[in-house]
């Protein structure tokens, strides 16, 4: 089901745009806006809660809000740096919405947010006196106390030490299922993405160029830009797979099998080893076939070595389900 | 030395401290006490005195009071001519406060803004509110700009929070943007009310009658000499660097 509907949603901030934006958002999702700094995912989400007069429709609930002002919208916002109150204690932080709406059995709301956020000892605290991490939980434990219908997440991990991000990442997402929450949250890691989200929108240059699954979006980019920026290699035209068209393909560097001898996969080529560096726990190797350059990636415990020198030739091939259309 | 660095700067610093408190501890530690108890029991000094205290005061409540909003809009908002409202807000402080007195005296003393007031009953030559807006015009920059650093020093995002947890601008201003701007708006006010006390040119103008304390000190200065005006202009001393002391060692517990 739409919870969230986003349609044609354009905004100018001085020479950037956000430029016709649309995308949807379903009931008791986790839904990530994946993209790089200056793509203007915040610019979207702040959108989103009311900040900025944007042309275009926000629909929630099936109810257009994109003339209502924030006050009115029932979103909860996290900033990336947290934009705590530092006139105001841990508690009062906390509680700050139910000055100005109506928030049902106040005190016991309060008392699950801090014994599930593990901010019980640190109510009468000063925002000042806080860890990085603690107060993360308490501008989580604000925005969810408000009884928000959507919760805004904008680069939540981004200032936490990446240490603890695994196992808050792994908290998010037992948030969300806890109270049954639909979230939107931005950021730029990949791998938050992947972990987190039910489904990805892409945003580049202030447009939303792909949506969907994490799985479909990861794995599937629409168009090289978008594979680009998702970090895929070999980007290549499908005329080497002997195939019509002036499209392209991508195939992922770990699935490239390496031997001197000729290989049994889909599609063989013998070329020359360019270059091979050992890292840490693999080889990175380039091989040119012909004005084609290939990059493969061998895992140390699965072959010690660059299976030839630089200049010699080699053969490498992969299968079909490997490649990946774009 | 390593720290002739140090050294040096200090030399060039104690040169001005010296510069300013010496004039101050002569005023202070130079009277005797008994002229001052003597000088505080005279009506026109204590009257002089409280005129200048209530009436600065009154000036900085008016300047907070419409000052504050213009100082939240210059930090918050970019607007055509904006530039042109902060030039107009500094320059009082560049020119001659003689010449802010007469310009004050052309505009209040004379002419349909003083028809308007007067028909309201509000006077302004020889009367309390000529020496207000004279205090007001000369210093009211200090409490606009001091307001506007502290706004501009919280950062834009608390607001916006603030309104997702429902609170409108009005209840966000009152309540995030004040409190977390408290420290550089009470200087502003302690500036501001400073500057007022110490207002004379503009004031002498437009009111030589009530007279403020600056305005006295000059009057017995000219008209009796030093051993009369000195006792006044160190009470007016005294009491300031009390209250200034007083107004700082309170915020610096409230932040």
């Amino acid at each position: 089901m739409k919870f969230l509907e986003v349609e044609n949603l354009s905004y100018a901030l001085g020479d950037f745009k956000l430029n016709n934006i649309n995308f949807s958002v379903n009931q008791g999702e986790y839904f990530v806006l994946l993209g790089q700094s200056g793509s203007g995912k915040t610019l979207l989400l702040e959108s989103i809660a009311g900040f900025n007069g944007v042309k275009g429709k926000i629909n929630f609930g099936g109810v257009d809000i994109s003339k209502l002002s924030p006050e009115h919208r029932d979103v909860g916002f996290v900033y990336q740096d947290f934009a705590l109150f530092p006139n105001l204690s841990v508690r009062d932080n906390i509680t700050f919405s139910s000055k100005y709406k109506k928030i049902e059995n106040r005190e016991e709301s309060l008392k699950d947010l801090a014994e599930f956020l593990g901010l019980k000892s640190l109510l009468d605290r000063r925002i000042n006196n806080l860890s990085g991490g603690e107060k993360q939980r308490v501008a989580i434990a604000r925005a969810l106390f408000s009884k928000p219908k959507i919760l805004l997440l904008d680069e939540p991990l981004s200032a936490i030490d990446p240490t603890f991000r695994n196992s808050i990442m792994k908290f998010l997402k037992e948030m969300h299922r806890k109270y049954n929450l639909t979230t939107i949250h931005v950021t730029h890691n990949f791998r938050e993405a992947s972990y987190l989200a039910d489904r990805i929108a892409i945003v580049m240059n202030g447009e939303v160029k792909q949506v969907g699954t994490a799985e479909d979006v990861l794995n599937n980019p629409l168009n090289i830009e978008v594979a680009e920026f998702l970090g895929f290699k070999n980007i290549l035209p499908v005329k080497i797979l002997d195939e019509k068209g002036n499209g392209q393909f991508s195939v992922d560097p770990n699935a490239i099998h390496l031997s001197k001898e000729k290989l049994v996969c889909d599609y063989v080529y013998e070329g020359k080893l360019e270059e091979c560096m050992g890292i840490i726990d693999h080889f990175k190797i380039y091989i040119s076939v012909g004005d084609i350059q290939f990059f493969a990636k061998i895992l140390k415990r699965e072959y010690q070595g660059c299976y030839a020198n630089r200049g010699e030739n080699i053969f490498i091939g992969f299968d079909k389900k490997d490649v990946s259309y774009l | 030395m390593k720290n002739w660095f140090i050294y040096l700067l200090s030399s060039l610093a104690i040169v001005i401290l010296l510069f300013l408190s010496i004039p101050l501890l002569q005023m202070i530690f130079g009277s005797d006490i008994n002229v001052l108890l003597d000088t505080l029991k005279q009506k026109d000094v204590r009257d002089s005195i409280w005129l200048t205290m209530r009436v600065s005061f009154m000036a900085m409540c008016f300047v907070l009071l419409t000052g504050l909003p213009l100082a939240y809009i210059i930090s918050r908002h970019n607007f055509f001519g904006k530039s042109l409202v902060e030039a107009l807000i500094d320059i009082p402080i560049m020119i001659p406060h003689t010449a802010a007195g007469i310009a004050l005296l052309m505009v209040f003393g004379r002419g349909p803004v003083a028809d308007f007031f007067e028909s309201f009953g509000i006077k302004f030559v020889d009367a309390e509110p000529g020496i207000m807006i004279a205090m007001m015009f000369l210093s009211a920059t200090y409490l606009i700009n001091g307001a506007k650093e502290g706004f501009n020093k919280v950062d834009i995002k608390l607001e916006k929070v603030a309104r997702t947890l429902g609170a409108n601008p009005l209840q966000v201003f009152l309540k995030i943007s004040i409190p977390n701007a408290k420290k550089d708006i009470i200087n502003g006010c302690m500036m501001m009310w400073g500057r007022g006390l110490a207002e004379f040119g503009a004031v002498v103008i437009i009111v030589y009658h009530p007279m403020v304390a600056p305005v006295l000190i000059y009057d017995r200065f000219t008209s009796y000499g030093l051993a009369h005006s000195a006792p006044v202009a160190a009470i007016m001393i005294i009491l300031s660097i009390f209250i200034f002391l007083s107004v700082r060692f309170i915020n610096n517990r409230l932040n």
